[in-house]
């Protein structure tokens, strides 16, 4: 059978290969032959996992091979579907009889006769109590047309739900209820000066007052806008709270909208450009030609709301995925935040499922179709994408209409411009909600394009909208109110106008939203423009300009363009003379630390100058996470500062010298930085030679020699004998002021046991350490032998593990992060933030520094569903939301740094973390799983309980916390929140003395009477303190989980290993301080031991004499 | 301290006052648990310990030695082995008498004497004072017998009558500080001096040196004398232990596979079972999908899109 179907692939062309260009799923040829393969198992298939009839699975195997991203994949999305498709059968069954009964209930609202406007309303008000909803401009007593109701020609549920394309949602279901009002109440004028809107505005107070008069139904009426379109307010029923009605149980809400005859208006006239609101006597409009496209489009979609309806049922009938791929489209821009509303994006479900099925006939080259109905739901979704991210629709695409090329369309705004019906489907967007779109669209492409991810989650189930992720800075201003939408939209389209002209290419995306309006009382008049009404504007800042200091204006000599910018900048702008001469107009802005960034400085200087808001009246949100990373880290923002290049000419300088020490036996190879401060990711900066640093790590290769001895023990007195040798070179040279050799886990005769500390010229400390490529074999050896006991078996694991860290892995990150650093500017800072974070939780003892490096390098790296961060708000939080949100029980960091990260190394990862977690189930030695492109390892930085399991978790919940509030309180949140971190989980803190640690160097000299001992400069305290921490740690490693954050702290706090708080029996492997258990009265002789808190405080206390303050016990 | 058990699993029980510092002034009694030493492995020097476990700390052999020979007035303790601290020369000892077994003794001794004595060679401390783990063990050795035997007694007696005990008291210049001077202390000692350092390097590199060519001759002569049996092992060259041996192997298998390559599509059948393996590959990796799948439903729920409420406003 299966040799017969590939026969007759090769004789006849399979169907597939028709259908123009298929966005082919991941590319493989292998899969483009499945596919072909299994076309004639298409519908049984597609059928089968729809209906869940269990079907031939080889074929659904291929099907999900060949027509979706990958299995995975496929499954996922079918998962989601299912889980995001309203049960229609129960809640239609459900709604069926309220909708009924109301559809009949409009059939017998009785007519009401023409009437003047004022009587009309009055009439209304005094008979049911209905406020008649007009939209501004209200008629005034001059208004000569008359107000009428009579029954409509037609009452229709339309949309998502009567097409089934809409999703489940927590707030409830909209149904769209369509009333068509009769031709017969309009006049052949009434498309101009909201004549149409007044009189349907009476029409829907008819209605209600008609739906309230009978108490059948027991629906709360309010009115709502329609897609907050103020020209067009609706009736919404909700269920009322007191009853249980059938609506209720279904959460659902009917929406009253109002259609009419699609020849009512001749598109003609009502084309986007016409100028329908002529009311120049009053003049109040200003720019209301901007404003035409919106109310023309307002007026063409009412109009188009059955022939829609109906083309859409057809799309339906025609390709069987039509419907998942709305609700695909529908998730996905509900992830981004769009909506119908002009407010939020004015592409919502409704928009996406029109182009869809516009797609399915035209949108290619010649008008061809974009959209086969042969597509699966991922490929149309896909196909989608690709063409909101591929197509400039600021230039008009014209749909079926060969004449309607002399259409005149608003510049700068997406058009695509249905020539049956008349309509702009995207009438509602904005230049800035279409850029937006579209640059969503593209990274939606770029995810689904990826090879290594899926990207499922990122696609579809992260909430991309989160302004404080989204957006570099936030900041809202005061607004008038929502209730006339061509005003809002004038409004907003002048302030994006000033704010993208002033910031120029500064930023990458403005976006501006506003609220949509609420739903009020049928009884009151709609709520007056709120005062707390207010446009949030999101800015993508552009990393490499944002902060530069001088912008150039026009020259002098142009006249013209110089006067503009004049104009624009007011007193700001200034001439100036520039080294090569030229004239420019210019403004300078301030770079001094203490101010703020230049953006904030722009923005508030030109809002305040254009639209008199004042600093006040402005939320600003972003430029507090710089500051808190200047406070916390040395007051040092970019890699690019002094502090930073003053260690990295140090390095330059020492590498050098060591290049060309003459009296040492072999050549040096290659001297690798390997400490935080040379990859521009230490929080701590050294700003100038006379502070004391700590010292930095590198590390020395020779060249390869046979002459070093083959043992390790050896090896390890060999380089104490170089290092003297490098210390007296260096010495001698004066590229050092002193170097000393200082000793190292001189317990250990495996471990590494000396380095050289070198006093650089420059003030900087380095620590320098001899690479020798030697020992790995050697230790390699060592651990396969096989009469090695466990101890020194795990001994040799131990530093084999060791020295790969130190010696291969350190230089390798700090290279690739260096790299990095420079490439993606906000690296550093986010990185060294959130470091910052990590001590404020009081990680540091627990986390290595090269884990939260890699953390945050993914943020940059993989910054999917985002670009890559371009300031230190998006960077940090978006590293603190992945935080939240790894589940490192399962799944493996793996991050990218600048290699080559394909799927084959993923997928090594990943069986190196389920072959870790099979040998260690309780995650006693490794709980996160760390890798990277450039060290598939997985383990190097967490080895060894860096961190334990319990820290590892608490970790993630206070990630997850983090994150809750960033929920709750949006832009409301203080930072100080984020790096607050209560003590009161603690047993004990121990507080230490910070003044004492200072004042000890007059000791260390009377010491010992050695001379040279006084050119030591370096911070005594830090070395204290982590010896101190050592220490501990190393004592009391079974009992006590110590917190502290970093050597700057001045606090330690510690919890009792919960393990040990119960009593337990006598046994000569508890590793801690017991007290016997006193027995009491019972004359029962207990073995049972428990754990000496006591005696361990105690103990801590006099191992600290001198460096603590008071030990403070929660709990003992 | 009423109704603490003066024995515990044949330990005896003795209670010690750790003295209060102004940091902590809570009084805390340590608790040390002894009894007569009595390894698995008996030694010459057994019968005359004492087993202690859970030490203090901050515990020196000038403790331990105040505590039995002051404190308690009984015995003179000769020295204190501790348990992070290998002990050298028993595996020394074992080592030799491992050897002397097997091969010829003169010649095998001076070599692993010479070891032994590289082995003595370390780099200098960097603590004045090194520090015991919580809750260690450590055998105290003492002048006889007797010694001991008073020691054990007296401590029972102590645990008993419940004599108060204060840890370290009246020795405290007799040891070096704990604290932040042992932390300055320290931070000079990791310095050592220059000629210091040269001196032990040389040292240990000149013994280095002697040992392998005390080995490489006495191997040497191994080779050359015929053995119990009359036979004389023949060795040739540089050992080639496991580590190099797999090296070597895995070279081999890279060269075959170079070699095989490029015709695996050489029959028919060969391209018809590598279609009907990738079908079946396919096939495997979907129900591998698919378990995993259900596990990740498993672990967080369905796969649901959650509208997470965010809150876009800033005023108010």
């Amino acid at each position: 059978m299966s040799l017969h179907t590939s026969k007759r692939r090769k004789l006849s062309p399979s169907p597939e290969e028709n259908v123009p260009q298929v966005p082919n799923a991941n590319g493989s040829n292998e899969a483009a032959k499945l596919k072909s393969d299994t076309v004639k198992y298409r519908h049984s298939s597609m059928n089968g996992t729809m209906k869940g009839i269990k079907n031939d699975r080889s074929a659904e195997v291929a099907f999900a091979s060949g027509l979706y991203k990958s299995s995975f994949f496929k499954l996922q999305l079918d998962e989601l579907l299912g889980e995001s498709r309203p049960n229609y059968n129960k809640q239609g069954s459900r709604l069926h009889g309220i909708l009924h009964m109301l559809k009949d209930l409009i059939e017998c609202i009785p007519d009401r006769p023409s009437k003047p406007v004022l009587e009309a309303e009055k009439d209304l008000r005094n008979e049911s109590g209905i406020s008649v909803p007009f939209p501004e401009p209200r008629p005034g007593k001059e208004t000569k047309y008359p107000m009428s109701y009579a029954k409509p020609s037609n009452v229709n549920v339309v949309g998502s739900f009567a097409l089934r394309t809409g999703i489940r949602m927590e707030q409830g279901y909209l149904v769209d209820l369509a009333v068509t009002m009769p031709s017969s109440l309009f006049q052949d004028k009434d498309f101009v000066n909201h004549r149409y809107f007044h009189k349907r505005a009476y029409y829907i107070a008819c209605l209600a007052a008609g739906i309230k008069e009978s108490k059948g139904l027991s629906l709360d009426l309010k009115f709502g806008l329609q897609d907050g379109d103020s020209l067009r307010p609706v009736i919404i029923l909700e269920p009322t709270d007191s009853l249980r009605s059938e609506l209720a149980s279904t959460k659902s809400q009917i929406r009253i909208i109002t259609a009419v005859d699609d020849k009512l208006f001749s598109i003609t006239r009502t084309l986007p450009l016409k100028h329908n609101i002529r009311r120049a006597s009053s003049g109040e409009e200003p720019g209301h030609e901007e404003s035409m496209p919106f109310y023309n489009g307002s007026l063409r979609s009412e109009s188009t709301v059955a022939p829609y309806h109906k083309y859409l049922h057809l799309a339906t009938q025609k390709c069987d995925s039509f419907r998942d791929a709305c609700v695909l489209g529908r998730i996905w821009l509900k992830q981004r935040g769009f909506g119908s509303a002009f407010q939020s994006g004015g592409f919502g479900g409704f928009e996406w499922s029109l182009l869809l099925a516009l797609l399915f006939e035209c949108g290619g080259p010649e008008g061809k179709p974009i959209l086969s109905n042969m597509y699966s739901s991922y490929q149309l979704f896909k196909a989608t994408m690709q063409f909101i991210s591929r197509r400039d629709l600021t230039k008009p695409l014209l749909c079926f209409g060969s004449g309607g090329s002399d259409i005149q369309f608003p510049n700068g705004c997406p058009v695509i411009y249905d020539c049956i019906r008349g309509t702009n489907l995207l009438y509602k967007m904005t230049p800035w909600s279409y850029a937006l779109f579209r640059h969503e669209a593209d990274a939606t492409l770029k995810m689904l394009n990826e090879s290594r991810d899926d990207n499922f989650e990122n696609v579809f189930i992260v909430k991309v909208s989160e302004p404080m992720m989204r957006f570099d800075r936030v900041l809202s201003l005061p607004s008038s109110g929502n209730n006339n939408v061509l005003r809002a939209l004038h409004e907003q389209l002048a302030i994006y106008r000033v704010i993208s002209r002033a910031l120029g290419d500064r930023v990458k995306l403005i976006s501006l939203s506003s609220q949509s309006g609420e739903l009020w009382s049928v009884e009151t008049k709609q709520p007056r423009g709120k005062a707390n009404g207010e446009i949030s504007v999101g800015l993508v800042l552009d990393a490499d300009n944002s902060s530069r200091v001088v912008d150039h204006g026009p020259s002098a000599e142009q006249k013209e363009e110089a006067a503009s910018f004049r104009d624009f900048w007011g007193g700001k702008a200034e001439l100036r003379r520039f080294k090569d001469g030229s004239i420019l107009e210019s403004l300078v802005w301030s770079d001094h630390p203490s101010s703020a960034s230049v953006v904030y400085q722009i923005l508030t200087y030109i809002l305040q100058r254009h639209f008199n808001t004042t600093q006040s009246n402005v939320k600003y949100i972003g430029d507090d996470y710089d500051e808190k990373l200047r406070n916390a880290g040395s007051g040092i923002l970019s890699y690019s500062s002094q502090g930073f290049q003053l260690a990295a000419n140090a390095f330059t300088s020492l590498e050098r010298s060591l290049h060309s020490m003459d009296d040492i036996p072999l050549t040096v190879r290659h001297v690798a930085p390997a400490a935080p401060l040379l990859r521009y990711t230490a929080l701590q900066v050294p700003n100038g030679a006379d502070a004391a640093s700590e010292p930095v790590d590198i590390v020395l290769q020779f060249e390869s020699s046979a002459r070093w001895p083959d043992d390790l023990a050896a090896i390890q007195m060999t380089k104490v004998a170089f290092l003297i040798k490098i210390g007296d070179a260096l010495d001698s040279s004066g590229a050092a002021l002193s170097c000393n050799v200082g000793l190292e886990n001189e317990s250990s005769k495996i471990l590494n046991n000396a380095f050289l500390d070198i006093i650089h010229s420059s003030g900087v400390t380095f620590r320098l350490r001899i690479h020798h490529d030697r020992e790995q074999t050697l230790l390699d050896r060592q651990l396969k032998e096989k009469d090695i006991g466990p101890q020194a078996r795990e001994e040799t694991a131990y530093a084999l593990s060791a020295y790969r860290r130190i010696f291969i892995q350190v230089p390798r990150l700090t290279q690739a992060i260096r790299t990095l650093c420079t490439r993606y500017p906000l690296l550093s800072p986010t990185i060294r933030l959130v470091k910052h974070w990590f001590n404020s939780h009081l990680f540091a003892a627990h986390v290595n520094e090269e884990l939260i490096e890699l953390l945050a390098t993914r943020t940059f790296t993989h910054p999917h569903p985002w670009e890559p961060p371009s300031s230190v708000m998006t960077g940090f939080l978006r590293t603190l939301h992945f935080l939240s949100r790894w589940d490192w029980h399962q799944e493996p960091l793996v991050v990218g740094l600048g290699g080559e990260l394909d799927q084959t190394t993923i997928e090594e990862v990943r069986t190196r973390l389920s072959a870790w977690r099979s040998i260690d189930p309780a995650m006693n030695t490794v709980s996160l799983f760390a890798a990277s492109d450039i060290d598939h390892d997985g383990t190097t930085w967490t080895k060894h309980e860096i961190p334990p399991k319990v820290v590892a978790g608490r970790m993630s919940t206070l990630a997850k916390a983090s994150i809750k509030l960033l929920r709750e309180k949006g832009c409301n949140l203080d930072i100080f929140e984020l790096f607050h971190t209560s003590l009161a989980p603690y047993d004990f803190i121990v507080s230490l003395r910070p003044k004492a640690l200072k004042d000890r160097l007059p000791l260390a000299t009377r010491f010992k009477g050695l001379n040279d001992q006084s050119t030591r400069t370096r911070d005594l305290k830090s070395t204290a303190f982590q010896s101190f921490i050592r220490d501990l740690q190393a004592c009391y490693s079974q009992s006590i989980l110590l917190f502290h954050g970093g050597e700057h702290s001045d606090m330690v706090a510690g919890l009792w290993n919960p393990q040990t708080m119960k009593p337990k029996g006598w046994s000569l492997k508890t590793a801690y301080s017991v007290s016997p258990k006193p027995s009491g009265d019972s004359k029962e002789r207990s073995e049972d031991v428990s754990i000496n808190n006591t005696a361990i405080l105690n103990e801590i206390s006099r191992l600290g004499t001198g460096l603590i303050e008071s030990i403070e016990v929660h709990k003992a | 301290m009423k109704g603490i058990p003066h024995e515990i699993a044949g330990y005896t029980v003795l209670p010690l006052q750790l003295p209060k510092t102004p940091t902590f002034p809570t009084p805390a009694t340590h608790y040390l648990y002894l009894r007569p030493h009595e390894p698995r492995i008996p030694d010459p020097d057994s019968p005359r310990s004492l087993f202690l476990v859970n030490v203090p700390i901050d515990t020196t052999e000038t403790h331990l030695r105040h505590l039995f020979g002051s404190q308690l007035s009984a015995g003179r303790v000769e020295r204190v082995q501790f348990e992070n601290i290998p002990t050298k020369k028993n595996a020394g000892q074992i080592l030799t008498q491992g050897n002397v077994a097997k091969s010829k003794k003169r010649k095998r001794v001076t070599a692993d004497e010479l070891q032994n004595q590289l082995d003595d060679i370390e780099l200098p401390s960097t603590y004045d004072r090194q520090l015991q783990k919580s809750g260690a063990h450590a055998v105290v050795v003492f002048a006889d017998k007797p010694s001991m035997e008073a020691s054990m007694k007296a401590a029972v007696k102590a645990a008993k009558r419940d004599v108060k005990i204060i840890w370290g008291d009246g020795i405290e210049d007799r040891i070096p500080p704990l604290g932040l001077s042992r932390y300055v202390g320290h931070d000079l000692y990791r310095y050592p001096d220059r000629k210091e350092l040269l001196r032990t390097v040389n040292d240990y590199m000149t013994i280095f040196t002697q040992v392998a060519e005390a080995r490489k001759k006495e191997q040497s002569r191994a080779a050359q004398e015929p053995d119990e049996d009359g036979f004389i092992t023949v060795t040739h060259g540089p050992r080639l232990n496991s580590v190099a041996r797999e090296e070597e192997y895995k070279e081999m298998v890279e060269k075959q596979k170079k070699k095989s390559e490029g015709l695996e599509d050489f029959y028919r059948f060969q391209s018809r079972e590598k279609r009907k393996e990738k079908q079946n590959d396919l096939l495997k990796r979907f129900d591998e999908d698919r378990k995993k799948l259900d596990e990740l439903k498993k672990r967080k729920g369905k796969i649901r899109v959650s509208f997470i409420p965010t809150k876009l406003s800033c005023m108010g």
